[in-house]
């Protein structure tokens, strides 16, 4: 992006003591933070910007560490176990790991977003307002400044957690599933053209051999439609739609999860910084995304209005039966 | 049920255009096709597309703003996961792969509509699928993640039918030796549990819930095995549960009347 004058005035600002050894390194925010101009401070002070930027890192510094590190062990496990199973019968390493990639990528950013979201916004509250009000600024024009501070940047500072998430669980995954990758590879280099099976796996059930076609997987491997499932991972939104009507009614009627371009839903300055995340990330997710989204060509409005008032008939009636199986845990 | 039909329906699953129906249709069979949990376990990427709905549905937690609709599909989605949770050749694998854990962040939300007590509600079906079996590797996972102090929020501020499936869950964790030995290990956590069960005991004096009430009852007898926690009962069993305050609700429920006698018996052993 240009860089803004509050970019040349910011850049270089993070504190030498926010980058020790061992902690997951941040990215520079100060380009991508928003300085809402109803706040009378930023204008009669340009300078308190800066602590601001100070505020930020310090709330993301004690928030990052847990938040990733129980994310990416949950999803790496689970991505570990769900892929093993899935392509027990892919003799391709690249196919598996990419399914691998793109399922932990999404459940590790996915679980550090919502465990992070409250948390960072009540410390981001309570950091901002103590740094500004002992450098002696005043009560009144402190509490407006956080409040619409804090609103305007919590999805950025979000999605630093996330980004940093994403990448820690991608190196976790490879490491759990470097033994199935080199057995994969030796299985090729050996034994070329012979259909491929992993023992382990297969070996711990008798079920997977009396499904039907489509629902096991085959000796020659995975069919595009069965990879399709894991390529979901990468258009699955993880964050909140927009508060207005026609979006939402938009996904309901695809009858899928939220298929939103997730750098849409960023505001103002925040689209470069999530871009520059999501883009580097994964180059073809957003594109692919945008595809799938024009592809359902649908009219939202009449859909969503007709999936409504077929859906609201229903709703109660299955909230009632939906309890009464919750009683049978109790009562068996 | 017919197999094939079934097959479909999760061949369905696969499909996001067809995923929203499959959902509904299959959580409404779940009960008549005794396999079930093997065939969604078992079929290629069905785990996968249902933690899929479930991370699609955490967007909507904060600020709240989960709708019916969107409650209902997580909440079919889930009831799948309760009939994985449930059977007993996929329940080790279902926590293996960690699944449990993506329903805690349904189960921390406070939002007090409808929807979210409906998915909390749902989300306590599935661990409450999990416990009932008594199987001793639940606890050690379920001790090793924070459940109980989501478990003892809802017991304090969920609707009558959540706090029975919280408690409940409570109460399986305590009847296993280590969930007994761990929740009794140090003072905190003793008397977060106690805490707790006390303003549980105050509100039934006001509602009356037998359901509830038997629960408590197990969960304050079952503490009263472990050495310690019977000598802090001693000082902290709630009134209403030394006095006749319940007589006239336990009357009739001769199991729940003889755990109460109990409770008193243990309390008072050894105090002379």
């Amino acid at each position: 992006p240009a860089q803004s004058p509050l970019h040349t005035a910011l850049v270089g600002n993070i504190e030498p003591s926010d980058m020790e050894d061992g902690q997951i390194a941040l990215p520079n925010l100060a380009p991508y933070l928003t300085f809402n101009p109803q706040v009378i401070l930023y204008s009669a002070q340009p300078a308190t910007k800066r602590l601001v930027l100070q505020a930020i890192n310090r709330s993301i510094r004690e928030i990052i560490e847990p938040v990733v590190e129980r994310s990416v062990a949950i999803a790496a496990v689970s991505t570990r176990e769900l892929v093993a199973k899935d392509f027990a019968m892919e003799s391709d390493e690249n196919k598996m790991r990419k399914a691998a990639h793109l399922m932990a990528q999404n459940l590790a950013g996915s679980l550090a977003m919502v465990t992070c979201k409250e948390p960072l916004r009540l410390t981001l509250m309570t950091n901002l307002r103590n740094i500004l009000l002992s450098n002696g600024l005043a009560d009144n024009l402190v509490e407006q400044a956080v409040h619409l501070t804090v609103s305007d940047n919590l999805d950025l500072v979000c999605a630093v957690i996330e980004k940093a998430a994403m990448e820690k669980v991608t190196l976790e995954v490879d490491e759990c599933l470097l033994a199935a990758y080199t057995n994969r590879k030796k299985h090729r280099e050996q034994r070329p053209g012979q259909p491929f099976y992993d023992l382990d796996v297969l070996s711990a059930s008798r079920f997977p051999g009396s499904l039907p076609e489509p629902l096991r997987t085959k000796p020659d491997g995975l069919q595009a439609g069965q990879l399709r499932v894991y390529e979901d991972f990468a258009r699955i939104s993880r964050v909140a739609p927009p508060p207005a009507g026609t979006a939402t009614g938009a996904t309901g009627s695809a009858g899928g999860p939220p298929l939103m371009n997730p750098v849409a839903n960023y505001p103002n300055a925040a689209a470069g910084y999530a871009g520059a995340v999501v883009g580097g990330m994964m180059p073809d997710t957003n594109a692919a995304a945008l595809d799938f989204e024009n592809a359902s060509g649908m009219q939202p409005s009449a859909m969503a209005a007709m999936y409504h008032q077929h859906q609201q008939q229903q709703q109660q009636q299955q909230q009632q039966q939906q309890q009464v199986s919750v009683h049978q845990i109790l009562d068996r | 049920m017919d197999e094939e039909k079934v097959y479909t329906m999760v061949l369905d699953l696969l499909n996001p255009a067809l995923r929203d129906q499959a959902l509904l249709d299959l959580s409404k069979i779940r009960e008549q096709y005794e396999d079930l949990a093997l065939v969604l376990w078992y079929s290629y990427g069905v785990m996968s597309v249902l933690l899929q709905e479930i991370v699609s549905a955490y967007p909507l937690l904060t600020p709240p703003t989960l709708s019916t609709v969107a409650s209902n599909r997580v909440c079919n989605a889930l009831a799948l996961l309760q009939c994985v949770a449930n059977h007993n050749e996929t329940r080790t694998l279902f926590l293996h792969a960690h699944m449990p854990l993506y329903l805690y962040p349904f189960l921390n939300t406070s939002c007090k509509t409808r929807p979210f007590e409906y998915l909390r509600l749902t989300s306590l079906g599935v661990i409450g699928a999990l416990v009932k079996n008594d199987n001793p590797e639940v606890i050690t996972f379920l001790l090793s993640t924070e459940i109980i102090p989501l478990c003892l929020r809802i017991m304090e501020t969920g609707s009558e039918l959540s706090k029975t499936v919280a408690i409940f869950i409570v109460q399986k964790i305590l009847m296993d030796e280590t969930g007994l030995y761990y929740i009794c290990q140090t003072y905190e956590r003793f008397y977060a549990v106690a805490t707790v069960l006390n303003n549980m005991v105050n509100q039934l004096v006001e509602t009356q819930a037998m359901r509830l009430l038997k629960h408590v009852i197990r969960c304050y007898l079952r503490l009263s095995d472990n050495p310690r926690a019977r000598e802090a009962l001693r000082q902290c069993l709630p009134e209403p549960l030394r006095d006749a305050t319940f007589q006239q609700v336990l009357k009739d429920d001769i199991t729940t009347k003889r755990c109460h006698s109990q409770l008193l018996h243990n309390l008072a052993d050894g105090m002379h």
